[in-house]
């Protein structure tokens, strides 16, 4: 069951997250990062570039998974990823996430799958665009015989 | 920060995968697949056949290098990687980066990730300098 490239474009329903000081020190802790600035008790803190994985990538893509119409399946594989920021992100910012379908290219028996995820602070500014391409096995329309 | 001239070699990032680390990396960015941390199901559907690193936590070290290099997180305008190939748990990776351009004040940086002789992680990412 292939996925459905008409849909390419379908925007999902917007998720906020809030960010917080212990998070964000989780987050860190298990890169293995020392920046004394992802520790601080105080207004210095700031999130590594990569904590978006923290609230793009599991809620991000929920709603497409969720999306029967879309056809998504789990035999898969995250293939690359993309991340775009505008203001990194701190203690206490509420973001409003709008997850989106790029697209979907096949390539062998495979999909490629493109995900999107625009995130905003309260003010409108971006804080980050996620693109992630998820590999899913197997499910690429097969080519029609000659007849 | 380091030099910002083309050619030169960013310091490396080293980190060892465990699952220990996997189950860390999966709290942090609430990615549960047990792919990364349970042996019995990544039997079923793993590529390698056993548990493998998070792409993403190989990311996160790729980063590591390019904030570390260019003084922290506010510099980083933007990274782009592919997983090359899976990173089993249980072994050593190291990350690295070569400054590819510098224009008007943004660095572009390209970046590895190898376990031994295996890519695993193949990208980019810009970084703006101190002016």
């Amino acid at each position: 069951m292939a996925v459905d490239a008409e849909l390419a474009g379908r925007e999902y329903p917007s998720y906020t997250y809030e960010v917080s000081r212990e998070k964000i020190r989780e987050y860190a802790t298990a890169l293995g990062e020392t920046d004394p600035r992802y520790f601080s008790d105080g207004d210095d803190c700031v999130a590594p570039p990569t904590f978006a994985a923290a609230f793009t990538i599991t809620k991000g893509g929920a709603p497409l998974f969720g999306d029967e119409e879309l056809g998504l399946h789990w035999n898969l594989v995250h293939g690359s990823q993309r991340y775009e920021w505008g203001r990194h992100v701190r203690p206490g910012d509420v973001l409003t996430c709008t997850p989106r379908f790029g697209g979907v290219t096949p390539r062998g028996g495979n999909e490629f799958v493109s995900m999107e995820v625009e995130c905003l602070h309260a003010d409108g500014d971006l804080a980050v665009r996620s693109i992630a391409t998820i590999v899913l096995f197997g499910s690429a329309p097969q080519p029609q015989e000659a007849s | 920060m380091s030099d910002a001239i083309v050619g030169s070699e960013l310091p490396t990032v080293e980190m060892t995968s465990t699952l220990t680390t996997s189950v860390l990396y999966a709290g942090a960015s609430g990615d549960m697949n047990p792919l990364h941390f349970d042996p019995e199901f990544a039997g079923e559907v793993s590529p390698t056949g056993d548990v493998i690193a998070h792409g993403m936590f190989s990311m996160g070290l790729a980063s590591r290098v390019l904030t570390d290099w260019a003084g922290g997180p506010d510099a980083v305008r933007s990274l782009e990687v592919r997983f090359t190939k899976p990173w089993p748990v249980g072994e050593a990776a190291e990350f690295g980066g070569t400054v590819k351009d510098v224009t008007d004040g943004v660095a572009t940086v390209q970046l590895w990730g190898r376990v031994g002789d295996v890519v695993v992680l193949r990208g980019s990412g810009t970084a703006a300098l101190p002016a």
